[in-house]
């Protein structure tokens, strides 16, 4: 089966966490970029090629994925590509999914016509067997399969594509940007179709100045009656990272142990960038409490329901507590911090207080000193 | 044929079987028992290769070598698989001509791969050992030897007098030119003892090898045939001091105190460093490890992909593991993938690759400071059963 992959790097934005970076390159639960949760899943399942569309601020995507080694997709054949706006067809930034695809279409000459595409967005985290979905796909002869998660929708988040299905398990509606009901199922922005259908389907959007593939790829194909759907529903963990409330809650999450096994472990092991870090030193007066802990920290304050990211530094008497502390930040003595984010490089001098709120964590942003 | 000049290769000797690690090397050639808790012994040296700007590195091995050919691969993660590098791992081979076999001794498995450093038409060969944990710029002594005019320039460092005759000791003249190697003597003249680190001319080593070759009585060995016969043949060589932390971990106790000198504010052995010197290894695809809230983690490293629930001191826990709750460890090595359930106790102990410390399991003793230590040993993949006690200094 010849399957080709699409990750949108890019299709939201989380304030200050995704100022000068991409969704997809967002740190996560401490040696992760978001990204990889999907070039893993498309890596296990044997995807060989597989395209990451980009509008912009892709250079830390760039670092972080480099040659794509670690996933195994440094390839003679195949591999991966970046469709950053630069390589496609017009210099000018996307306005929805559907016109970064049709600059892109390049990327579909490769391989036969009779592949599939799995296409798929960063923001949204699980760690799922893609062969069962495509499996799931071919034998429900559909022309599209939406991969879809129940307990999502609250009527409060607002849904990208929520659906709704009847008793006998068809669909009865389906609708685009909607804060849904409790009992419609949230899309994953994860998707199944054939190569030809993707192409046919975007060229005749983009020829009537469609560009949102939610609302005019999915939901206007399937009010017209001219494509069918089938849905796939993960009874997996699936987390999605669209605003930053959510991003910290469920970076907290990973303290359950089961929820690390479901995202870490589920169905195939998850790979990063190789950093080679020195393991992490827990000093004779530290305590560390509930906390996921990547490498190379240097740790001689108390942290506790934290996640500390790689190479972080927290000095002696320094009282942390519901915070995320990413890459290469250093916490100064006797500081108190409480429901913070702190992103990479940040140094926070002794003594600082900040306390923030598990709805409103305050952000510190990349390189800021406080 | 020549693949591509370079001016320095270095050829790292891993074939030795590591008789005094005992159980640790049963199934494993010494330089891949793992260290510090993410890294084996061979990442020191190959490290240091890439450090120092070394980029082709012939391995040499023949002790069970499965897990360390494995370990090496391409050498993928020290960058020594481009274009312009490689990371060659070089076996024993049967010639047309019988003249070759099991590796005889160091300077034998050196002669058996003329062909390969051939291919580099080097000026200089470094040669290495992979039981050494230590950071050096081998690069700054290749200059030092190019500068001094030497034939062969010998790493050196100074023990104390009363641990000299364990070591090949060079006496030197005050330009730290050698006049004298004596390996291991019973009244050492200085204390200036052989790292086992070497920068040879590779056209004198050439030359030396094909007639040390030739000797039946020859046992092939850098320290019993090549440097002593250099030496007598009236070669300049040059004893190359350093001062920073070396040690040989080939014995239980070494290897138990070289993870021990990663601990504390001050580490013995930073292993941390700056950039520059950076230790490199091949990576697991582990997520971060997770620290309950009911563990106690002073003083100690742990790796990535544990899950700590129980206390641990003054230890090394490495990759992959778990400390259950209401387990204590303390003083100890965990190698990467080990299990302890909860409530067993393991102190003073190198604790095997995935081998399992079964519930209220009791492995190893407690010491007081003026005591020797005996250090107890579990061996890979080794279950230790619920109820067992372990005693100190013993080996399961």
């Amino acid at each position: 089966m010849n399957v080709m992959g699409i990750i949108f790097a890019n299709d939201a934005n989380m304030g200050e966490l995704s100022h000068r970076r991409t969704m997809g390159s967002i740190p996560f639960g401490g040696r992760y970029r978001q990204i990889d949760f999907h070039l893993s899943n498309m890596s296990a399942a044997g995807i060989r090629h597989i395209g990451i569309v980009s509008r912009q601020n892709y250079q830390s995507l760039i670092n972080h994925i480099g040659s794509g080694e670690e996933w195994g997709l440094d390839l003679e054949e195949g591999g991966l590509e970046f469709l950053t706006p630069f390589a496609m067809s017009s210099s000018h930034s996307y306005r929805g999914k559907l016109e970064g695809l049709f600059h892109a279409m390049n990327f579909f000459n490769f391989g036969p016509d009779n592949e599939y595409v799995v296409m798929a967005d960063s923001a949204i985290l699980c760690n799922l067997d893609l062969n069962s979905v495509l499996n799931a796909h071919i034998k429900s002869g559909k022309d599209i399969t939406v991969v879809t998660k129940a307990g999502i929708a609250n009527g409060k988040k607002q849904l990208d594509l929520a659906i709704q299905l009847n008793e006998s398990g068809e669909i009865a509606d389906i609708a685009v940007d909607y804060a849904a009901p409790d009992n419609y199922l949230a899309s994953m922005d994860l998707f199944v179709l054939s190569k030809s259908l993707l192409r046919r389907l975007v060229q005749e959007c983009i020829a009537r100045n469609l560009y949102h593939m939610d609302r005019d790829l999915v939901l206007g194909s399937w009010q017209r009656g001219e494509i069918t759907l089938n849905v796939y529903n993960f009874p997996g963990l699936a987390m999605f990272n669209e605003s930053v409330e959510e991003y910290f809650r469920n970076s907290l999450a990973l303290l359950n142990s089961r929820t690390r096994h479901d995202l870490f472990y589920y169905n195939h092991p998850v790979y990063t960038k190789v950093r080679d870090r020195v393991p992490t030193y827990y000093g004779e007066e530290s305590s560390i409490d509930n906390c996921l802990v990547a490498d190379g920290g240097m740790l001689e304050g108390s942290v506790r329901d934290s996640v500390l990211f790689r190479q972080v530094t927290i000095k002696a008497g320094a009282k942390i507590e519901n915070c995320l502390i990413m890459n290469d930040t250093i916490v100064g003595e006797n500081c108190e911090l409480k429901y913070v984010i702190l992103d990479k490089d940040v140094v926070i001098q002794p003594g600082t207080q900040l306390i923030g709120t598990p709805n409103r964590p305050i952000i510190i942003k990349r390189g800021e000193k406080v | 044929m020549l693949v591509q000049k370079k001016r320095c290769i270095a050829m790292l000797l891993a074939g030795g079987q590591g008789s005094r690690l005992k159980v640790l090397t049963e199934k494993t050639a010494k330089p891949a028992v793992p260290f510090g808790g993410k890294y084996r012994i061979i990442d020191f040296p190959l490290s240091n290769c890439v450090n120092s700007g070394i980029d082709t590195v012939g391995i040499l091995t023949q002790y069970q070598p499965l897990e360390l050919n494995e370990y090496i691969g391409n050498g993928q993660p020290w960058g020594l698989n481009k274009t312009r590098s490689c990371a060659q791992v070089l076996p024993p081979y049967e010639r047309h001509d019988k003249k070759s076999g099991w590796y005889k001794g160091t300077a034998n498995a050196i002669y058996q791969n003329i062909d390969f450093i051939e291919r580099f038409d080097p000026e200089y060969v470094v040669i290495l050992s992979g039981d050494h944990i230590y950071k050096m710029d081998y690069n700054a002594m290749v200059e030092f030897h190019e500068k001094s005019g030497a034939s062969c320039t010998i790493a050196v460092r100074d023990v104390p007098l009363s641990e000299a005759s364990r070591f090949g000791i060079l006496n030197t003249n005050p330009d730290n030119s050698i006049y004298e190697f004596e390996e291991k003597p019973a009244k050492p003249k200085s204390t200036n003892a052989s790292m086992g680190i070497y920068v040879f001319n590779w056209d004198v080593l050439r030359k030396a090898l094909l007639e040390d070759e030739a000797d039946p009585n020859s046992s092939n060995d850098f320290g019993k045939n090549i440097i002593p016969g250099l030496l007598n043949a009236g070669h300049k060589m040059m004893a190359y001091p350093f001062d920073g932390y070396w040690k040989d971990v080939g014995t239980i106790d070494s290897l138990w105190e070289a993870n021990m000198d990663l601990l504390g504010k001050e580490p013995a052995f930073d292993i941390r460093g700056d950039e520059r010197h950076k230790i490199y290894a091949r990576n697991n695809a582990l997520p971060s490890s997770y620290i309950d809230e009911k563990a106690k983690t002073v003083n100690c490293f742990i790796a990535e992909g544990s899950e700590v629930y129980g206390s641990v001191q003054s230890s090394i826990i490495s990759t992959g593991c778990t400390v259950g709750a209401g387990a204590l460890v303390e003083n100890s090595v965990v190698m990467p993938g080990v299990t302890i359930e909860s409530g067993a106790i393991v102190r003073h102990s190198i604790v095997g690759e995935n081998a399992k410390i079964s519930r209220n399991a009791v492995v190893g003793g407690v010491f007081t400071p003026e005591e020797e230590k005996a250090i107890s040993v579990v061996a890979k993949n080794t279950v230790v059963e619920t109820g067992t006690v372990v005693l100190p200094g013993e080996m399961r």
